[in-house]
């Protein structure tokens, strides 16, 4: 029987997974930080676009489901990754408020793949109002004690404000293109890229900003303070072959590699059973 | 100007006829299956035409659901209904929320892009 749309994207051999990396940009010295792990749907369907295909899975309440599909796709591509590199993988706010076994399934991946959690950042995206915040807040802890960095996605934009940014304390403050483009001949937007990096400073983080278009972009960013950009200008999203044809994925390239950086690693948490309230509200 | 279409029919052989078909005229055509599809791309993307029929599935009208959300939300967009469910009822409700063209299936494929075409180059 043929598969259904949504049956076809929570598959994870129907996705092919794309890297695009994060540079550490001073001057004209650029280092890759780290890799940003993009899906792609099922060939020739809409889904192509991720965008799409999460829109979707977002309107058929799957976004759990999805982000489980794409951890598995992208763990399984990112174990031929060179360690020197940290890896972004996105999840759903609502999937980490509302899955109590999510963080288990995530390490249960890491684990078969041979992946250090140290290596990777959860980039938190879709902060949907209605989501289970002491759910998500414990979520995020259980991954920092595991040694998981945290980032938040679309700072400034959405839901992305600053209760979240309260609340999460990122490691990472991604900034939005639509704050990006234009810095250059915009004052105001700017001014807004300025404030971001004063927060994130002020709060221990560091600001990927997303998107810039043109070299005078790129130089305007540097001037607010930026370090990390992440733009097709500087290298677009490409399968982990592409990437590495680049020369890119050489070590001499990494920023500074990931470690296990815990004095005394926590316990990874194991349990959600004992936490139940936690995830009550939201299934019942 | 490359004209966007978006085709909604949960025919997917259908739809992807017509898609080849009205490419071949110079469109840029998408097909979405499900409502939740056809509203992913809506959210996505500027269409001058929707063709949509107006049962999904056989649990209910989302064709009728997409031509609401467009007219609420104001999209500047041309809507044909192309269906075979033409119902009275189920007509004019379509044609009570503006919908620029009601043809019924089946049709010939000139008959429905003579259709398209008046709808396009008005708004070219």
């Amino acid at each position: 029987m043929k598969k259904s749309l949504l049956e076809r994207i929570l598959d994870p051999q129907e996705l092919s997974v794309r890297f695009q990396p994060i540079f550490r940009v001073n001057g004209n010295d650029r280092s890759v930080d780290s890799l940003e792990a993009l899906i792609r749907g099922p060939q020739g369907t809409n889904f192509e676009s991720a965008e799409i295909m999460l829109d979707y899975a977002r309107r058929k309440r799957a976004e759990a489901e999805i982000d489980r599909s794409c951890i598995k796709a992208i763990c399984k591509v990112a174990m031929n990754l060179p360690t020197a590199f940290r890896i972004n993988v996105n999840v759903h706010a609502s999937t980490l408020g509302q899955d109590p076994g999510f963080v288990d399934f995530f390490h249960t991946q890491l684990k078969k793949y041979s992946l250090g959690p140290w290596r990777f950042v959860v980039e938190i995206i879709e902060h949907a109002p209605a989501c289970n915040i002491p759910a998500l807040l414990y979520n995020l802890n259980c991954f920092r004690d595991a040694g998981i960095r945290i980032a938040l996605d679309d700072v400034g934009l959405g839901h992305s404000n600053y209760r979240m940014i309260l609340d999460c304390n990122p490691d990472y403050f991604k900034i939005d293109a639509y704050f990006v483009r234009g810095v250059s001949a915009d004052t105001k937007r700017r001014a807004v890229i300025e404030s971001i990096v004063a927060l994130s400073r002020s709060m221990g983080a560091q600001v990927v900003a997303e998107g810039p278009e043109t070299k005078e972009e790129l130089r305007v960013l540097q001037e607010t303070g930026v370090e990390l950009v992440q733009s097709n200008l500087l290298c677009e999203a490409m399968p982990l072959f592409g990437l590495q044809a680049t020369g890119l994925l050489d070590i001499s390239n990494a920023a500074a590699a990931p470690r296990d950086q815990r004095q005394n690693p926590a316990p990874m948490c194991e349990q959600f059973a004992t936490n139940e309230p936690l995830f009550a509200a939201v299934r019942a | 100007m490359l004209q966007r279409i978006l085709i909604i029919d949960d025919d997917e052989q259908l739809a992807d006829a017509y898609k080849i078909y009205l490419s071949k005229h110079g469109y840029c055509v998408h097909c979405a299956h499900e409502l939740e599809e056809a509203e992913a791309l809506l959210a996505h993307y500027e269409y001058s035409l929707v063709i949509t029929d107006l049962r999904l599935s056989k649990l209910g009208f989302g064709g009728l659901e997409i031509v609401k959300q467009i007219r609420e939300k104001r999209l500047p967009t041309h809507i044909v209904v192309f269906t075979g469910y033409a119902w009275p009822e189920l007509k004019a409700e379509a044609l009570a929320q503006n919908v620029d063209a009601f043809v019924r299936k089946p049709a010939k494929l000139s008959d429905l892009m003579e259709t398209i075409s008046t709808l396009t180059e008005a708004s070219a």
